[in-house]
């Protein structure tokens, strides 16, 4: 998997800044306006995803002919006119994004029924319902996979959001081998790669994933979406197709026994919604569009595991809330006011407790304080077991006594959370590994950031999504319509007017 | 384990992969191809690749940590070489159903049953129908009756495979991953097998 064409030739930050350094010189004045007509021309039309794909696929194409004959790029490299290519369509695909991403309410219909079922799947899915041999389960490493999925909405570019995927099955191929190895089996084949990634899909539930996998499909442009990246690629619309259609036989289950899991999965989620129905779901990447503003049925945010419940209840919807971006002391704050205008409920506290941590930006030392937060199972003695129940007891009843004194329902029960109990020692060393804290903040989009029009070239730190390993990212932000993201990155703000 | 012991090379460096694949005009003289390996789990693909792809020193084959997808370029007499890109595909029952989705825009399609294993004859037959009605129509389509090491326990006698192949258009030819009898063969009568793109 180190091979390169997983990840074509543009991995280097420069690629982005020297693009657009390129479109500001004077000789780029043609290209320019080409590019900018472009993407005004779309601004006329309804979207129409077949004509939009090959405009943008035809317009693409000439471009980097056209770059290629231009003194410009005389004497240049393949890969760097490779690059200008990829820059010329992330800048296009940037501005065009809000416009073409999830742009159906068919597509967006998909997006909520594939959501709903991964949220009721993951409740009680086993390995074994998808063929995975023992030897190569390894549920506490796919974490790792998962959150590499959860990112694909902190980008815009096609390219990046590719990565994520790409970077997903990445992860997966290597915990095979490694199992393999260890096992002396063969290397991994399709036979052990699909089904686990359908599994990693399933637990991460990644964000408009049907809309996403669209978007790739539509606007990467085709020469690039080739190779061992096409293979993987059609892995994940695979898994999509593959839980699109899960039944009881998908899973050799009995009849019988897939519908009762999946009452019970109802039931539990729409428990564990009781306190947060009055909010509004903010897990699109893409918001204000017409199939967007018709009001949501209290069901379906039920079903959004996208959100914070009350602290027992995170292990089950791990790892991205363990995530957040800590160093980022910008924006997502600002929605705070919006608690000030209704009752809180104990998720509006608890975000506005995490937001004011983050602020503070001495969330890890806060927690530090609690000595079995960043535990790993192992590590406990049977010693501290008295120690671990008689805390457990002190904050269940300060939590049930605060949600009653707030008069809203305690959201969880005592058998749901022990049956968690398996997932949270998972998490909890996911804590450990990234010294992460649990921080969820629901960001309000800011879709018009695209069109800022700052040319501030010091935001061009482009992150590398492929150069950093899974675990090396101390936080993330959860990436969910998380312009933030996008925008530090620069992909908002540039511009290439010329100067 | 009947493939092989030795591990993949990592080393292999990242060489060529930019000529056709970024848009270039389409070079008759070196082809890439897209090739689809069906089959039942078990009946030996994964074996069957892997040997294809180590057994053969070519500094530009991209070694890669798994074997669900690898390629490899081999130089045929008439100096033209052709780049197969390797699908592998899940054979597990319930994912029968996605193939499609793997199929689709392959050049070629590989559909290997164990020679030791009337069942998976069968399932090679079904693969073979999917593809002659969903698949694109000028697909190579080869099958391979894997395992021929296995003589003893055979039990889909060679005139079946032949006869079948024959009825279907199709390449046919036994082979076993763990001697690494035919598995060059294979790939070489594939690409012959090739539809050229018209030199103009
Ligand atoms: N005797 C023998 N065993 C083989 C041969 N090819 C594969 N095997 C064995 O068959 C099993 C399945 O092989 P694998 O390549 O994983 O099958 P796949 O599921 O089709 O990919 C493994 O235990 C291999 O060692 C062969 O040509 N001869
Ligand atoms: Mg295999």
């Amino acid at each position: 998997m180190e091979n390169a064409d997983v990840f074509g030739s543009s991995t280097a930050p420069l690629t982005w800044h020297d693009f657009l350094e390129r479109m500001r010189q004077p000789s780029a004045t043609d290209f320019v306006k080409a590019i900018k007509s472009f993407i005004v021309s779309f601004s006329n039309n309804a979207p129409d995803p077949e004509r939009d794909s090959a405009a943008v696929q035809e317009f693409l194409t000439n471009m980097e002919t056209a770059f290629r004959a231009h003194s410009l790029w005389s004497g240049c490299s393949e890969e760097e006119l490779e690059s200008a290519g990829e820059g010329l369509e992330k800048y296009v695909m940037t501005k065009l994004f809000t416009r073409v991403f999830a742009s159906l309410p068919d597509d967006v219909k998909i997006d909520d029924q594939l959501h709903e079922k991964m949220a009721l799947i993951q409740q009680f899915i086993q390995p074994e319902n998808l063929d995975i041999k023992p030897t190569f389960q390894n549920e506490t490493s796919w974490l790792l996979a998962q959150k590499e999925l959860q990112k694909i909405n902190m980008y815009k570019a096609p390219r990046d959001k590719l990565v994520c995927i790409l970077s997903c099955c990445k992860v997966i191929n290597n915990l095979l081998f490694n199992a393999s190895i260890a096992s002396n089996e063969n290397p991994p084949g399709a036979d052990e790669f699909l089904p686990v990634l359908i599994y990693v899909t399933i637990k991460a539930n990644p964000p408009q994933l049907h809309s996403n996998l669209l978007y790739i499909q539509r606007y990467r442009r085709q020469s690039r979406l080739v190779a061992e990246a096409a293979y993987f690629f059609t892995n994940m619309l695979s898994s999509e197709s593959f839980i699109l259609n899960i039944d009881a036989n998908a899973l050799s289950m009995d009849e019988s026994e897939f519908e009762q899991n999946m009452e019970s999965a109802r039931t539990l989620l729409s428990g564990l919604s009781m306190d947060s129905d009055d909010m509004p779901s903010h897990s699109d990447q893409n918001v204000g569009k017409v199939s967007r503003t018709e009001p949501k049925e209290p069901k379906k945010q039920a079903l959004n595991p996208k959100r914070p419940q009350g602290p027992a209840m995170r292990p089950q919807f791990s790892p991205e809330l363990f995530e957040a971006e800590s160093g980022n002391d910008q924006e997502p704050y600002a929605k705070d006011q919006s608690f000030l205008t209704k009752v809180p409920s104990i998720s509006d506290l608890e975000n506005r407790g995490a937001t004011m941590l983050l602020k503070e930006d001495q969330a890890s030392q806060v927690f530090q304080d609690f000595p079995y937060l960043f535990s790993k199972a192992g590590d406990l003695t049977v010693k501290d077991v008295e120690d671990l129940l008689n805390n457990y007891k002190q904050l269940v009843s300060k939590y049930v006594c605060l949600s009653q004194g707030l008069g809203v329902p305690t959201p969880l029960t005592l058998s749901i959370s022990q049956s968690q109990s398996q997932h949270h020692t998972e998490t909890m060393k996911e804590s450990d590994d990234t010294r992460a804290v649990e921080v969820n903040i629901e960001t309000h989009k800011d879709i018009e950031r695209i069109d800022n029009d700052s040319n501030d070239i010091s935001m061009f730190g482009v992150e590398n999504p492929e150069s950093k390993l899974p675990q090396d990212e101390a936080v993330a932000s959860q990436g969910e319509g998380n312009d933030e993201a996008v925008a530090s990155q620069g992909e908002g703000n540039a511009e290439i007017s010329q100067r | 384990m009947g493939c092989s012991s030795s591990l993949p090379d990592r080393t292999s460096g990242r060489l060529g992969g930019l000529n056709s694949e970024n848009g270039g005009a389409p070079d008759a003289k070196n082809l890439r191809v897209k090739l689809v390996l069906l089959g039942d789990s078990g009946v030996g693909k994964s074996c069957i690749v892997l040997r294809f792809v180590r057994g053969q020193f070519d500094p530009t084959s991209k070694v890669t940590v798994g074997a669900s997808f690898l390629s490899q370029t081999i130089a045929l007499q008439d100096s033209t070489t052709v780049k197969f890109e390797i699908w592998d595909t899940a054979g597990q029952e319930r994912y029968a159903a996605l193939a499609p989705l793997y199929y689709r825009g392959a050049a070629v399609a590989v559909v290997v049953y164990d020679i030791t294993s009337p069942d998976s004859f069968t399932k090679a037959q079904y693969w073979v129908k999917e593809l002659q009605k969903h698949g694109s129509p000028d697909i190579v389509m080869a099958l391979v009756g894997n395992k021929a090491d296995l003589q003893e326990k055979r039990e889909v006698p060679v005139q079946d495979g032949i006869d079948y192949a024959e009825k279907n258009g199709m390449f046919f030819i036994e082979t076993s991953a763990k001697t690494a009898d035919n598995i060059n063969q294979l790939f070489e009568e594939i690409a012959k097998r090739l539809p050229r793109p018209s030199p103009s």
